[in-house]
């Protein structure tokens, strides 16, 4: 299908943040009918593009044409008067509420669930009115999120991200989704920094890279190689993996028999039997919300395992003790600024959180900076020095960061989360390596959302589903890939 | 179009309660001045004649300086109490129970379990058991709240009116000086349990001990991992339970601490001035602790400077009755306006004045 007027479009807009620019002299056309794919790595201005188009921010140049006339959105409740509606990455749902109630909540008046029932039916959009949001799949929430904007007659459909929290096959189903959505004459744009998720969904893309389109109009997707893309977004040769021989694995570090744990409010998990041997990474795979966060926080030391058997280095203990081994593991949680550090205090103090000099009755603040200073050394960590706040770190540096400290811990066993989670190119592949060099000495269990990564990683992949683990592969498998997403997505039984 | 925008710049080290500096508080005072101005003149005085009448009455004779030190000692104590619990992100509304209570231990020590010991054993005695009552009743609501998330705020502050109230039943009861001729108070404390005085005045040895502490509490923040962990815990709940902190612990011992420092403020009012437990002991220095603590920025060193400030006022304030006939209560309007001012004066020093349209919002 193809118009003149785009239903919105932007010319020049330029968007900045104190001395940083996030957007320059950005154009964009979003046309009724086609999906677009924002791509780009992270930090190169994705999100604050689709911000301004969805009204949270304003810009600073440049003009919002919506169906070839100029407006302006004070906020994102005047822009999805106009019809432009955000799925943000983080769903702005109430989840103790029914799904009926929350479109209640969105629309400003009581929706029925027969109400709720005819909207899904009329937009093709699968809901059950009467179920509460806490109990729905990530999949569903997204719905959820998309109906509500469907409600308010959006025509503008943005996303950020909406693939990262699904199953590969609930991300199909969603891209199915939108494909109806544009065909019903909707724009329909979402933001991605997966390189395979273009291909299957986008009818046109365009490329960012810090802050500038460096691509535009490309398509059919489809036709795209994904290694020009890379190159498109990144400016150069993206980092080639790493594939050097593993070393050989050594004696056993941690071995848990039937762990049982987590809180009444996440997923828990049950059932867990692991190994770990010095000199492996082992790495579990799950889509967000099937227990690997409660599981890894329980490794960590921070929560307690329920029930369980665990031999840490030889040695018998009933899991429920394991928290009293938090000084044994080394512990890289999910969350870098406010559970890994404290962002307003600075680097030395966050040192000092779980190193050995912080143990004393007189903590050696001395030496800590010492130790912080070499390790902006060795890890090539942009920061100031040891006072500066962790808050004033980008993501990348504060995981290099966490990851020096926790390293130097040399603890025989490290738990880390999600520690290449929204990190740009660079940054990942640096971290990559570090994990990679940490194995070399010590047992590594590794958390991940990416499939890629932990067969790139790990030297065993296990897949994490519904709280209990599905199932252990060997990355070196043929088919390796398709069957970890399978698992991911519950398709397939251990 | 003149507007506030939030500021994005660097704080120092220990975070938001330390961040406006100088530049809030100076803020904080002009406010306080501003608003104390606009009470007078509602009042039907003429302001400036109300702050020199102010400033003459704290500060014009040696006796008025006296009070003010005198005051500016139980002020540093309590100051440093709600301080301590505030670095927690903890709000310890009691110090003006735990200062009743302190007074009240100081009081059993001396009038009855150990009135015939000598100073050796009864001065540090009635000290300690100030300020053990005070960090007792200061656990209450710590237990309440580790132990059942009851809040804070509540419970300490319910409690200082049962502490109050459990003080006068004692000296209307049980502790009455029998030849008091019926004045609600008890006997006078042996002489052996005085806190002794700077020779030639009234000043007694609590405003150093006040000192004292707070070069104490500045030392354990600064340097012990107690203050650490406190620091990490007020400013990051979730990255102290990821260090495996016992954050329930250092809660509970912050408040014993608190406490404790409230209940030697009371304890050294009792051995130091009043010599015994009466009508007018409970005078509102734990509630003027919370002021204190604010002006000082919850810093330590800062606490016994801006308590010595609030002793001017309160010392000032009382000379505006005798002076300009104001009611009484002009003294609480020019503390709130200060609280207020210290309050509006970080929120203000967090933001900076933009001249010009919206559409400059961020622009260079």
């Amino acid at each position: 299908m193809t118009q003149t007027t785009p239903l919105l479009a932007c010319r020049g807009l330029t968007k900045r943040f104190g001395p940083f620019t996030a957007n320059a002299a950005v154009d964009l056309d979003l046309f009724a009918g086609r999906v677009h794919a924002l791509l780009g790595e992270n930090g190169a201005g994705k999100s604050t593009l689709m911000h301004m188009l969805s009204g949270r921010y304003r810009p600073d140049a440049g003009s919002i044409l919506l169906q070839g006339q100029p407006v302006r959105f004070a906020s994102p409740a005047q822009s999805l008067r106009r019809g432009i509606g955000m799925v943000h990455q983080r769903f702005l749902l109430v989840e103790p509420l029914t799904v009926a109630e929350n479109l209640s909540l969105g629309l400003g008046r009581l929706v029925s669930a027969a109400e709720v029932r005819d909207l899904s039916q009329r937009f093709g959009v699968a809901v059950d009115p009467v179920r509460r949001v806490e109990d729905l799949s990530m999949g569903e929430r997204q719905r959820v999120e998309i109906l509500k904007l469907l409600a308010r007659d959006a025509m503008v459909l943005i996303l950020d991200e909406p693939a990262s929290v699904l199953a590969p096959e609930e991300a199909r189903e969603l891209y199915a989704l939108l494909r109806v959505l544009a065909r019903d004459g909707r724009a329909v744009v979402f933001i991605s920094h997966k390189l395979e998720e273009i291909g299957r969904s986008a009818d046109e893309v365009t490329v960012l890279r810090r802050g500038r389109v460096v691509a535009r109009g490309l398509a059919p997707a489809s036709d795209l190689d994904p290694a020009d893309l890379a190159r498109l977004m990144t400016g150069g040769e993206p980092a080639p993996v790493d594939q050097s021989a593993r070393p050989e694995p050594g004696e056993v570090v941690f071995a848990g028999t039937g762990l049982v744990g987590g809180d009444s409010r996440g997923m828990g998990f049950s059932g867990i039997d692991l190994t770990v041997r010095r000199g492996e990474i082992f790495a579990v795979v799950g889509v967000a919300g099937n227990g690997q966060e409660d599981l890894a926080a329980a490794l960590g030391g921070v929560r307690p395992f329920a029930a369980g058997e665990i031999t840490f280095l030889g040695q018998g203990l009933p899991a429920q003790r394991w928290g009293g081994h938090r000084r044994a593991v080394a512990y890289v949680p999910e969350d870098r600024h406010g559970r890994a550090t404290a962002p307003d205090l600075d680097l030395t103090d966050n040192y000092l959180l779980t190193a050995a000099c912080g143990a004393g009755f007189l903590p050696d603040f001395a030496e800590a900076g010492r130790r912080v200073r070499r390790a902006l050394e060795a890890f090539r960590i942009a920061a100031p020095g040891p006072g500066a706040r962790a808050r004033q770190l980008s993501g990348g540096n504060l995981q290099k960061f966490i990851l020096a400290r926790e390293l130097d811990r040399e603890a025989p066993l490290l738990v880390a989360e999600q520690p290449t989670q929204g990190l740009d190119v660079a940054a990942l592949a640096e971290i990559q390596a570090v994990l990679r060099r940490a194995a070399s000495d010590r047992a590594v269990i590794l958390f991940t959302g990416d499939p890629e990564e932990a067969l790139a990683l790990g030297s065993r992949v296990a897949v994490m589903y519904r709280g209990r683990l599905a199932g252990t592969l060997d990355p070196a498998d043929p088919g390796a890939l398709d069957r970890v997403g399978r698992l991911m997505a519950g398709l397939e039984a251990a | 179009m003149i507007r506030l925008v939030p500021r994005h710049d660097q704080g120092a080290r220990h975070g938001p309660a330390a961040r406006g500096g100088l530049w809030a508080l100076a803020l904080a005072l002009v406010l306080a001045l501003v608003s104390g101005a606009m009470a007078f003149s509602l009042l039907g005085a003429d302001f400036l004649q109300a702050y020199a009448a102010m400033a003459s009455g704290a500060l014009g004779s040696a006796q008025a300086r006296m009070d003010v030190l005198l005051k500016a000692g139980p002020l540093t104590l309590t100051g440093l109490a709600v301080a301590l619990c505030c670095r927690l992100k903890h709000w310890n509304i009691g110090a003006e129970g735990q200062f009743v209570l302190g007074a009240v231990g100081a009081g059993l020590l001396g009038l009855r379990l150990l009135p015939d010991a000598g100073p050796w054993l009864l001065l540090p005695g009635c000290l300690l058991a100030g300020a053990l009552f005070g960090a007792l009743w200061a656990a209450v609501p710590a237990l309440l709240r580790t132990r059942c998330g009851v809040n804070e705020i509540l419970s300490t502050l319910l409690l200082n009116y049962v502490a109050i109230i459990f003080m006068e039943h004692l000296y209307f009861g049980p502790w009455r000086d029998p030849a008091g001729f019926g004045f609600p108070g008890t006997a006078e404390l042996p002489a052996a349990a005085w806190l002794p005085l700077w020779p030639g005045t009234r000043l007694h040895l609590g405003l150093a001990l006040a000192l004292l502490c707070a070069l104490l509490l500045w030392l354990a923040q600064e340097r012990t991992r107690y203050g650490f962990q406190c620091r990490v815990l007020g400013q990051s709940p979730e990255a102290a339970r990821y260090a495996g902190f016992r954050v329930d612990r250092i809660t509970l011992v912050s408040f014993l601490f608190s406490g404790a420092l409230a209940g030697l403020a009371g304890a050294c009012e009792v051995l130091g001035a009043q010599h015994r437990l009466q009508d007018g002991l409970a005078s509102g220095f734990g509630f003027d602790g919370i002021i204190v603590a604010f002006l000082a920025r919850l810093h330590p060193l800062g606490v016994p400077a801006a308590a010595l400030f609030l002793a001017v006022i309160l010392v000032g304030g009382d000379q505006l009755q005798t002076a300009l006939g104001l009611p009484g209560a002009v003294v609480r309007i020019l503390e709130a306006a200060l609280l207020f001012g210290v309050l509006a004066g970080d929120w203000l020093a967090g933001r900076r004045l933009v001249v010009g349209s919206r559409e400059a919002d961020h622009a260079g």
